[in-house]
């Protein structure tokens, strides 16, 4: 059985007001500790607690800087906080960024084992799913090409194929996303329609409120890395909008 | 052990085939469509080590043969020390993307820059014994002993490439600052010349430069065609598992706060 839990959990950045502090500025601060720092915390994601139970369909609304995808960052461990709990159990895709690690000097089939690995298929999993990816992907004939020249389409569509490949008992995404033609969009969404159908938990971050209505079961309200409210997207999303 | 250090072998274990990606990245490509490809990492070292071995052994006034074998004895460990400290410094800086986007134990990028650099310096030593041996330099069972020394030298190169690798998140400007201690401590290190040559303070110093013992470890077998000093190879032994240790420990105390710096 797959489920999350998260408690108290904050994230906090460091932002410098100028820039990065150099090894002199370093050893100057040992010996000078007064005047004003020249860095503030920032805390994107601010005491947030809540569960996900397996089934669940959970769609994350907020504004622009809420916290939602530094949220769904930390759930795939990009990052790690001291303050607060994250458990997950369950095999977790993250589909935030697609073609993470692509090489752009590597072939697409280079690409499919490094990308591959990255997204931690096993090499026996990514020499059984090779065929298929590149099927859907429909790059029979580039395969063997650096992918610094495939088209922008040429590479979302190896880059999703791939990453769509395997299902996953935890979903998390960050907005749908397609690239390509229309034929390949509608294929694509289709895709990912099942992945979200046979997956046990989804948890999305969207602005497109009608669909998160349609996916989900439930929703997240985040602002200002605060979670407002959580429950039945239909009155979360309302008040979320007469607040907005 | 604890229980933490199971988690992160396991977790090590379970990435093994992102870090072979790595290293297959860090080998091939950037020889990609040249036409000696991946020779290039051989001629390099070759060419330049030949044109000092020339020059230096024409200075000192020594036999040029014998002069070769005892320079290449020492480069080659020095050439992986250094390249594994100055490399690690990227090792986060330059895969600032890929850390932000998606998890993997951060540990696999500095230690795939100092697995391909192991790679790289073994095939480089392989190419310059062939060339002792054609030039008539001593062959013997001690060569035996040189996969304890490139184990040594590994385990501190990588000690230090950790920390490096870390430190250059928080201070940028280590990276420049690496490339010039590198270049004085080539010269404090018995490389050009022999240790006893050297007296005074600048003995002294190179008396507590931990590189020397591993240049030791390389020089004994190559160069005299002896197993190196018990007293070697335990300061040797000594120092990589100190520095290992200090690696690994300093790394996995800032290993959280490196997505926050990058």
């Amino acid at each position: 059985m797959s489920g999350i839990i998260v408690s108290g959990l904050s994230i906090k950045f460091r932002v410098y007001h100028d820039r990065s502090p150099s090894l002199k500025d370093s050893f100057a601060s040992i010996f000078k500790r007064r005047g004003k720092s020249s860095f503030s915390d920032f805390l994107a994601v601010n005491d947030v607690s809540f569960e996900i139970k397996s089934g669940d369909r959970v769609g994350i609304v907020g504004h622009n800087g809420a916290g939602k995808s530094t949220l769904l960052k930390a759930l795939c461990r990009v990052y790690e906080s001291d303050e607060g709990l994250i458990r997950v159990d369950g095999r977790l895709a993250p589909l935030l960024e697609i073609g993470a690690g692509f090489h752009p000097e590597f072939t697409g089939r280079e690409n499919i084992y490094l990308n591959g690995a990255i997204l931690g298929y096993t090499q026996n999993q990514l020499f059984d799913i090779e065929p298929e990816v590149i099927a859907f992907a429909e790059l029979e004939e580039f395969i063997d090409t650096p992918v610094k020249y495939y088209s922008t389409g040429m590479y979302m569509r190896l880059a999703f194929s791939l990453a769509t490949a395997m299902h996953p008992d935890i979903l998390v995404l960050d907005e749908i996303f397609a690239g390509g033609d229309a034929a390949f969009m509608e294929r694509a969404t289709k895709r990912m329609y099942e992945m979200i159908d046979k997956a046990n938990i989804m948890i999305m971050v969207s602005h497109d409120h009608n669909l998160v209505r349609s996916l989900c079961n439930r929703v997240l309200w985040l602002d200002h890395g605060k979670l407002i409210a959580d429950g039945d997207p239909e009155q979360v999303i309302n008040s979320y909008l007469r607040g907005a | 052990m604890t229980s933490a250090h199971h988690g992160r072998i396991a977790e090590l274990l379970s990435s093994r085939a992102v870090l072979w990606q790595l290293v297959r990245q860090q080998l091939i490509l950037r020889y990609r469509r040249t036409a000696l490809g991946y020779l290039w990492t051989l001629v390099n070292p070759l060419l330049m080590m030949s044109v000092m071995a020339f020059v230096f052994s024409s200075l000192f006034k020594a036999d040029l043969k014998e002069f070769a074998i005892f320079l290449f004895a020492g480069m080659i460990p020095w050439g992986m020390f250094n390249s594994v400290s100055t490399q690690s410094a990227g090792a986060f800086i330059n895969n600032e993307g890929l850390i932000k986007k998606i998890y993997l134990p951060k540990i696999i990028f500095p230690l795939s820059i100092a697995t391909a650099l192991l790679i790289d310096s073994i095939l480089s030593f392989v190419a310059l014994l062939l060339i002792i041996i054609a030039i008539g330099g001593a062959v013997s069972w001690v060569l035996f002993f040189l996969p304890v020394a490139f184990l040594l030298l590994f385990m501190f190169s990588t000690g230090v490439g950790l920390i490096t690798s870390v430190l250059t998140v928080f201070f940028r400007d280590l990276q420049y600052v690496i490339i010039i201690a590198m270049q004085g401590l080539f010269f404090l290190t018995p490389i050009l010349y022999k240790h006893d040559a050297l007296s005074g303070s600048v003995a002294m110093l190179v008396g507590l430069n931990p590189v020397v013992p591993f240049i030791e470890l390389f020089r004994a077998p190559l160069y005299r065609g002896v197993v190196p000093g018990l007293s070697s190879i335990a300061i040797a032994t000594l120092i990589s598992l100190v520095t290992i240790c200090l690696g690994l420990a300093y790394f996995y105390k800032q290993e959280k706060k490196i997505v926050y710096r990058l």
